[in-house]
């Protein structure tokens, strides 16, 4: 019989998937999360009703749950699993989308301050604790409210304020991989600062770097549904936020409009807590400061 | 270096965050594409008082002048009138502080107790089913979006069990009899904001304090006090928990500039009236002068807990003192 050979990151990714098994919360997060992507992407398929602007049924305007419409109406008489189906794209976009955004700037910063040292490191972690003191929230708002309510708006808010924790993480990582034998007799040998970086460096924080995004879209996704909450959400883009701030502007509290209020909010909470479910499990396993408890 | 010279030192730099979130806060109101000045000026207005209007309060200056009139009226407590009230911003913001104050200090109080209790718990029993558990309950707090959090108590509890009132922090024209019954009053109205607040805020601080107790009983000391038979109580309260409460207090100062933000919604929610409600009311109806000044004094006090923070901190761990 053949032997197979396996190379090096096989290996790895292999001992990297035998641990994550081992944790039951990490494995229920990433079910919960296929399940979520699942049901998002085939939305236009599993939906039974369309959910445009004109789709609602006048007949049926703010009815609780029945047959015809599992989880009620709302005030146009859409249907509301129709419109959760949906919602859950709209949501999952902007929390990935503005990650992509956190993740870029937060490596950037994170990985020069703990590489270079020195001014640029005083510079740039000066530049972060501004961001870091500033409450997030009000800051979101204000930019958001300033901006408009937009799409990309909320994308953009959202990624170019959330990326001070993957700085610092970046930051402490990098400031002791730089210290490590192999990075030194690269530098050695007269290798650049960039083939350094991206050599030695990248690699050996990308799996920091995945668990911080992980982490982040979950926060990313929380963001979004309070400002969407707060009116500053696209009116054109129904996400699971935008769908609880017209329950909340039809009076739903103190109508008792129960099954507008729960389904949105309860997929949100699902969702964030998938993905901070899988961020918790992989951070466990990649952070060598956790890990060494 | 003494307290003193550590205290100058990071007071130079909470100055110095203040300036800084001063400009951040002028230029971000003139970033707008096309007419700097439409954020300033309400749109309900005629072309001609418009032009008026804009010159009286010096808009139609360069930047600069701009700028150094912004600072002029900041240091003498002017932060410009409102749209839709019609009355200096800063009256409107101070009057709703109170009611925020109470609000987020009481809120926080039960935040810290549930926190260091759990995560007492969570860390002493580490990897049993009670520290699992506990895990998920913090995570689940963590996801689980505030205002809907607090919009669900309010539905069950305010409107089917008709056990809270819904809105406001006291009830209208009520004449009450004694300051008593004042008080209980407002209780009354602050106790659902409060613990929705109080219980979402929960899962960041717990998983904190978790891990900060976890990397105490990880420490030689507390192995060598094990070893030569100190009882687990002793260890607990003489050892663990004294050297945790250090890193603890400052984050826990620090996390009162993240409440701020789930303090927006809550207000919102239950009408309370605060100045989260009043931010919220704000961006609803494009009163640029209350969100820019609201947001000023929520920044300025958040460096200022900061720095409260830090002073904490120092005077608690003498090595950042003899560094």
């Amino acid at each position: 019989m053949q032997k197979v050979k396996l190379r090096g990151y096989e290996k790895s990714i292999i001992k990297f998937w035998s641990q994550y098994m081992e944790s039951k919360i990490g494995l229920f997060g990433l079910a919960l999360l296929i399940f979520f992507v699942f049901v998002s992407a085939f939305a236009n398929i599993l939906a039974p009703y369309p959910v445009g602007p004109k789709d609602g049924d006048s007949k049926a305007i703010l009815k609780p749950p029945t047959s015809k419409y599992v989880l009620g109406t709302d005030e146009l008489g859409r249907d509301m699993l129709s419109l959760i189906l949906y919602g859950g794209r709209v949501s999952l976009m902007i929390g990935m989308l503005s990650t992509l955004m956190t993740a870029l700037i937060g490596t950037i910063v994170g990985v020069s301050a703990g590489y270079f040292g020195g001014n640029t490191e005083e510079l740039l972690m000066r530049f972060t604790d501004i961001f870091l003191v500033i409450p997030g929230l009000p800051l979101m708002i204000v930019l958001a409210s300033i901006l408009g309510a937009t799409f990309w708006n909320m994308i953009f808010v959202i990624g170019v304020l959330g990326w001070t924790g993957t700085a610092r993480v970046l930051r402490a990582q990098v400031l002791s991989l730089k210290e490590k034998p192999f990075i030194e007799s690269a530098r050695a040998i007269g290798a650049s600062d960039a083939r350094i970086i991206g050599r030695h460096i990248l690699p050996n924080v990308l799996p920091l770097i995945v668990a911080q995004m992980v982490l982040n879209i979950g926060s990313s996704i929380l963001s979004a549904s309070s400002l969407s909450f707060l009116g500053l959400g696209d009116p054109t883009h129904l996400s699971w936020g935008m769908t609880l701030h017209y329950a909340f502007g039809v009076g739903a509290l103190f109508s008792n409009f129960y099954w507008y209020l729960i389904p949105p909010g309860f997929c949100i909470t699902l969702v964030v807590l998938a993905f901070t479910f899988i961020g918790y499990s992989l951070d466990q396993i990649v952070n060598p400061r956790i890990r060494r408890r | 270096m003494g307290i003193g010279r550590v205290a100058i030192k990071r007071g130079i730099n909470a100055i110095v965050l203040i300036g800084m979130v001063t400009v951040i806060n002028f230029f971000l109101f003139r970033i707008m594409p096309g007419d700097p000045t439409t954020m300033m000026i309400s749109p309900r207005m005629t072309h001609e008082t418009r032009r008026i209007i804009l010159h009286k309060f010096g808009l139609d200056q360069p930047l600069y002048v701009q700028f150094v009139r912004y600072i002029q009226q900041l240091l003498s407590g002017n932060l410009g009138i409102s749209f839709i009230y019609q009355r200096p911003v800063l009256d409107l913001i101070v009057e709703r502080i109170p009611n925020t104050v109470l609000l987020l200090l009481s809120s926080f109080i039960i935040t810290v107790i549930l926190s260091i209790i759990t995560g007492l718990v969570a860390a002493w029993k580490r990897g049993s089913k009670l520290d699992i558990s506990l895990i998920v309950f913090g995570l689940t707090m963590h996801a689980l979006p505030i205002f809907w959090l607090g919009g669900l108590l309010l539905l069950y509890f305010s409107v089917q069990l008709d056990l809270f009132p819904v809105i406001g922090v006291s009830t209208p024209w009520l004449k009450h009899e004694s300051v008593f019954s004042y008080v209980a009053d407002v209780l009354h109205h602050l106790f659902l904001p409060m613990m929705t607040l109080g219980i979402g805020n929960i899962g960041g601080l717990f998983l904190i304090t978790r891990n900060s107790l976890l990397d105490v009983f990880a420490e030689d000391y507390v192995t060598t006090a094990r070893a030569v038979g100190v009882p687990s109580r002793t260890i607990l309260f003489r050892n663990v928990l004294r050297n945790a409460m250090l890193p603890l207090v400052t984050i826990i100062m620090l996390r009162l500039g993240f409440i701020i933000g789930g303090a927006v919604t809550t207000e919102t929610v239950f009408t309370w009236p605060g100045v989260g409600l009043l931010i919220y009311r704000s961006v609803m109806q494009e009163d640029y002068p209350v969100l820019q000044g609201a947001f000023l004094i929520i920044t300025i006090s958040a460096v200022l807990a900061n720095f409260m923070a830090e002073i904490i901190y120092g005077y608690l761990d003498p090595r950042v003192r003899y560094e």
